[in-house]
């Protein structure tokens, strides 16, 4: 899948693939974000819920973003766009290789949503249920892109 | 393109998506929501918790929620209730959607590939569950006799679960779809005679 550099074992999400959160998720993303198009890679069978986005941050044209969803609330919410830059949000355990991440919700730094231990950095992210992740990336998003800037994308407020 | 107006200032976005969260809906909505995807036994205190609502308002809506067959429950270790998502209600559910995107003939189609897929899986691995191939993996790991090559990626593993998992729900959107063919009156088509 995209992005999804070589990880370890420790680092594959917990459970099946929940469809039902996976067509939660899409009705959010075309209800909340009008530039957001939210697509299931299969319909039936689905790993991954592809999200195309007319436009991108800092210059970039169109992005994407992949959700990865788990019967037990792992995720992967993963951004690249025409500008090769990449950024990760996620949950799931990473056996202790993450030092500055204590709990499982992480961020993957921009340009290359890096999985480098010690650059993976702690999510503002820090709620459970897909309608809140969803609602925070977007609104992440929608901020970032705005001030034309990945800073706001993991710092989890929007000053004035 | 849309430049639709950016977002308000605020502190923490946690909180924020949170606020908005419940200034758009109602507890019950809120409720249901968390419960829909909620797939192992939780408290009334835990749901009301997530949903931005009291515990009495929580245990109010979920037990109404148990009578419609929304939502099962289970009696905790210590005598409380537990809920959780119906499995019957989310498959209802899953196959309904699924009819309303695909024709019988498509699904039968889809279904018997994933089939095979699913028999792949077994023979490939020797196996006849995803739980069976992970506890021989353990096995192995422990007995320290596991060469490299034995190792099966944790990734299959969870590829196989959701292909079982969404092998059922378009089994149960067959099955449904073939029924409702027979059982509404008023459908009389003239392909009555198509065996199922």
């Amino acid at each position: 899948m995209l992005g999804s550099s070589k990880q370890s074992e420790a680092h594959t999400l917990r459970g099946a693939t929940d469809r039902p959160a996976l067509l939660t998720i899409r009705d959010i993303i075309e209800e909340m974000e009008p530039l957001a198009t939210a697509e299931l890679d299969d319909y039936l069978n689905p790993s991954v819920l592809a999200v195309s986005i007319d436009d991108g941050l800092c210059g970039a044209e169109e992005a994407r973003l992949d959700i990865q969803w788990t019967t037990q609330d792992d995720y992967k919410y993963h951004y690249t766009d025409t500008e090769g830059v990449n950024i990760r949000w996620g949950s799931h355990p990473h056996g202790g290789d993450y030092i500055h991440v204590p709990g499982l919700e992480h961020y993957h730094p921009p340009p290359t949503a890096s999985s480098k231990p010690d650059e993976v950095e702690k999510s503002c992210i820090t709620q459970t249920p897909e309608v809140l992740v969803t609602r925070a990336v977007l609104k992440l998003w929608r901020v970032a892109y705005h001030t034309e800037s990945y800073e706001p994308l993991n710092a989890g407020s929007n000053p004035p | 393109m849309n430049d639709r107006a950016p977002p308000e200032e605020f502190a923490d976005i946690n909180e924020a998506v949170g606020e908005e969260w419940v200034s758009e809906t109602t507890p019950y909505e809120r409720i249901r929501h968390i419960i829909a995807h909620t797939y192992s036994p939780t408290s009334a205190d835990a749901v009301a918790d997530t949903a931005r609502t009291a515990p009495k308002t929580a245990r109010k809506h979920l037990n109404t929620l148990a009578d419609e067959g929304f939502v099962k429950t289970t009696t905790g270790e210590h005598g409380g209730t537990l809920y959780r998502r119906s499995p019957e209600s989310l498959v209802v559910e899953q196959a309904a959607d699924i009819l309303e995107q695909l024709s019988t003939d498509e699904l039968a189609t889809r279904i018997q590939e994933m089939r095979e897929q699913l028999n792949e899986f077994q023979s490939e691995f020797g196996v006849d569950s995803p739980e069976a191939l992970a506890v021989d993996q353990t096995n192995q790991t422990l007995s320290d006799s596991g060469s490299p090559d034995s190792e099966i990626d944790s990734e299959t593993i969870r590829e196989w679960k959701t292909l079982r998992r969404n092998l059922a729900f378009a089994n149960a959107a067959l099955s449904i779809g073939n029924a409702e063919r027979f059982v509404d009156g008023d459908r009389r088509s003239v392909d009555d005679s198509v065996p199922v």
